[in-house]
């Protein structure tokens, strides 16, 4: 009779474990992809919360007939023209070189369709990319790759980024396939190189320095436009009031959930915190400085749908940054060319590929034959399709809360399904009426 | 040739006073008792001559295009950064960052400069007349840094392309950074530029450039990597 099971997996030596190894053994150095967290340990989630909408305590509103206003401004406390959007959804930062023109261009058309903005990104303004938005928000990021005085002025806000949640702390990156002449020239780059960008920005370093950096910025665009700081979900509590303090109007958060084009891949699994709690301590933080409210807070990571919007508004975000649920609408991993998902090696739904330059639905590439499988007008279709839905999804959950501004959602209107996620958010978990809650949450008062 | 007068005044009125006088088309303006405050003529986009009677705070002639401007003093940090065209030059010393990630144009030090100085430069020069910190080029992308003096540790670190020219001691190279014979055109050029500002040198100018082994990340050199990133 045989003693050992004839297949049986470590659980420490998992066959991903070994996988790993023996990559790097080839490589010599650490394994860089794109999209997003790969682990396999589920992060605590806005899926750990639900809804507990009006029955006989609160009144719903009549879902066909009552408006629900989707309207969100951003940037008031300093800008002379705040950002007016009709939802409260925006295209984050992704750049014209990470994504091909086809994306650019399509996401700026369908966030115009949209009401809404879109963001440059770590590689300067695409011209198309300023003529086919209505609100433009202009990156000015640590790498300053193509940053232009001229183009600064044109934009409808500023975004100066400290870092991103896919990879706080560390600069970006772009391999030698997405280095094209055009991506180089515009960068000022050698063609075909492995770009490395820095993660501190060459002419400041703290939040004092940061002060004087957005009155520069102020000054560049004469105190008309929203000056955003944007940073990696790290200490975020912290972070946050001294962005409030520094002068930002507008600060957003990126949790570790966030994607990018290319990435270490042991950055992108276990640095910084998940977006849900990175919201909390936002809004904490924002309530302790007396500035939540005139300073606006973006929540960027992971936000999958409306649902995942709204929540993130109860929990005190003024707006929702998207950027691979965009892209995934524009057919990211989707079922086609599924020869080309099998050359890179995966498949569709899980494709992790961005950074090679080889994008099967044209997305991420810089490659003129693998672009033209995206369509312009109708990617930005699906866009704007897209986004409706999230809106929609959006209104229907404050519908259903009683609530006649997307952005009058709160807390209450939420529970906690894991007492994990009780204790993150300071909202009581399901069935006990009780906050299991330690660090800043909504409700300080009652947990400290 | 119109003053602007400083005392009593905020940033955002000298810098609004400024750019009044450039739209009402006056070609000279001269800035009266700077005290060293933040961020004066930003973003300026004109080619004006633009004079500050003393030293400025962080990022005088930040983001500019088109000028020429003096500062007839010491300039704080991020003197002249993200300048598409244009020439700022500096009577006395330049803190930290001095002309970092310039596009275009041309920076003159008339001292020394502090750290990071051409830091991500993309293109323009850099004129150093005195030494310079630490990490002065780093990760430099395009363009011309000329140092008189000495420079400090970490030059030309991590650096894409450009050079780097150094008439004194360099204190140590950075990552990849490495040593050349400047070319016969190296040395017309460094003689009519500064000539053009005139700067005499009789030092013999080494020349700094990328070794190049920082821009593929499949090059196994370990000893490299470890350091760069």
């Amino acid at each position: 009779m045989r003693e050992e099971a004839v297949l049986q997996h470590s659980n420490i030596w998992r066959p991903e474990t070994i996988e790993d190894i023996q990559i790097k053994a080839e490589l010599g150095r650490y394994r860089i992809r794109g999209f997003s967290a790969l682990r396999s340990r589920q992060l605590p989630s806005f899926d750990d919360l639900t809804f507990i909408p009006c029955t006989l305590t609160r009144i719903p509103l009549e879902g066909y007939r009552e408006r629900c206003s989707t309207k969100t401004i951003l940037g008031t406390r300093f800008a002379k023209r705040p950002l007016e959007l009709d939802i409260p959804i925006m295209v984050t930062g992704m750049s014209y070189g990470a994504l091909s023109y086809n994306a650019k261009v399509a996401l700026a058309r369908a966030a115009t369709k949209a009401g809404t903005s879109t963001t440059t990104g770590d590689g300067g303004m695409l011209p198309a990319e300023r003529e086919n938005s209505r609100a433009l928000v202009y990156e000015v990021l640590p790498s300053r790759y193509g940053l232009n005085v001229h183009h600064l002025q044109m934009a409808n806000a500023i975004e100066l980024t400290v870092g991103q949640g896919a990879k706080p702390g560390t600069g970006g990156l772009l391999l030698e396939s997405k280095v094209s002449d055009e991506i180089a020239a515009m960068r000022d780059l050698p063609p075909g190189v492995d770009q490395r960008s820095p993660c501190r920005h060459p002419d400041w370093l703290g939040p004092d320095d940061m002060v004087l950096k957005i009155e520069e910025l102020r000054e560049a665009t004469d105190w008309q436009v929203p000056i955003f700081v944007k940073m990696g979900a790290s200490r975020v509590y912290d972070d946050v009031k001294l962005a409030a303090k520094a002068g930002a109007d507008v600060v957003v958060v990126d949790g570790m959930e966030g994607g990018t084009g290319a990435s270490p891949d042991i950055l992108l699994d276990h640095t910084g915190i998940p977006t849900l709690a990175a919201v909390c301590e936002a809004r904490a933080a924002l309530e302790d400085v007396k500035l939540y409210g005139e300073v606006q807070l973006i929540i960027a990571g992971g936000i999958r749908s409306g649902t995942d919007a709204a929540k993130a508004l109860a929990l005190g975000a003024d707006a929702i940054y998207v950027g691979t649920a965009a892209l995934i609408a524009l057919n990211c991993n989707k079922p086609m060319y599924v020869e080309d998902y099998h050359k890179l090696g995966t498949e569709p739904y899980a494709c992790h590929h961005c950074h090679t330059g080889r994008c099967p639905v044209g997305i991420t590439t810089q490659d003129r034959e693998l672009m033209k499988r995206l369509d312009i007008d109708e990617g930005a279709e699906r866009v704007v399709n897209f986004f409706h839905a999230m809106t929609l999804e959006i209104q229907m959950l404050a519908r259903a809360c009683g609530k006649v501004d997307v952005h009058d959602l709160e807390p209450e209107d939420l529970r906690a399904l894991t007492l994990e996620s009780s204790m993150i958010t300071g909202i009581p978990l399901v069935g006990t009426n009780v906050v299991f809650a330690g660090g800043p949450g909504w409700k300080k008062s009652t947990h400290r | 040739m119109r003053q602007v007068e400083c005392a009593g005044k905020t940033t955002r009125e000298i810098n609004q006073e400024i750019r009044h006088l450039i739209m009402d088309g006056e070609q000279e303006i001269v800035v009266l008792r700077p005290q060293a405050r933040h961020n004066l003529g930003v973003a300026v986009l004109q080619p004006v001559k633009l004079v500050f009677e003393g030293s400025v705070g962080y990022y005088c002639a930040g983001l500019v295009d088109g000028p020429s401007v003096e500062i007839r003093g010491s300039a704080g940090w991020g003197v002249a950064e993200g300048m598409m065209s244009g020439t700022v030059i500096v009577e006395q010393n330049a803190g930290n960052s001095a002309a970092a990630s310039i596009r275009g144009g041309t920076v003159v030090i008339r001292g020394s400069a502090g750290a990071r100085a051409g830091i991500a430069m993309k293109g323009g020069t850099l004129i150093i007349q005195g030494d310079c910190g630490y990490m002065v080029g780093f990760m430099m992308q395009k363009g011309t840094i000329i140092i008189c003096g000495d420079a400090g540790e970490a030059l030309g670190d991590s650096m894409y392309e450009g050079r780097i020219f150094v008439g004194g001691s360099i204190a140590e190279l950075g990552n990849d950074a490495i040593t050349q014979e400047p070319t016969p055109e190296d040395h017309e050029f460094l003689t009519s530029v500064l000539t053009q500002y005139g700067i005499k040198s009789t030092h013999t100018f080494q020349k700094v450039v990328a070794g190049r082994r920082l821009w593929r990340f499949d090059k196994k050199e370990f000893d490299t990597w470890k350091e760069a990133l």
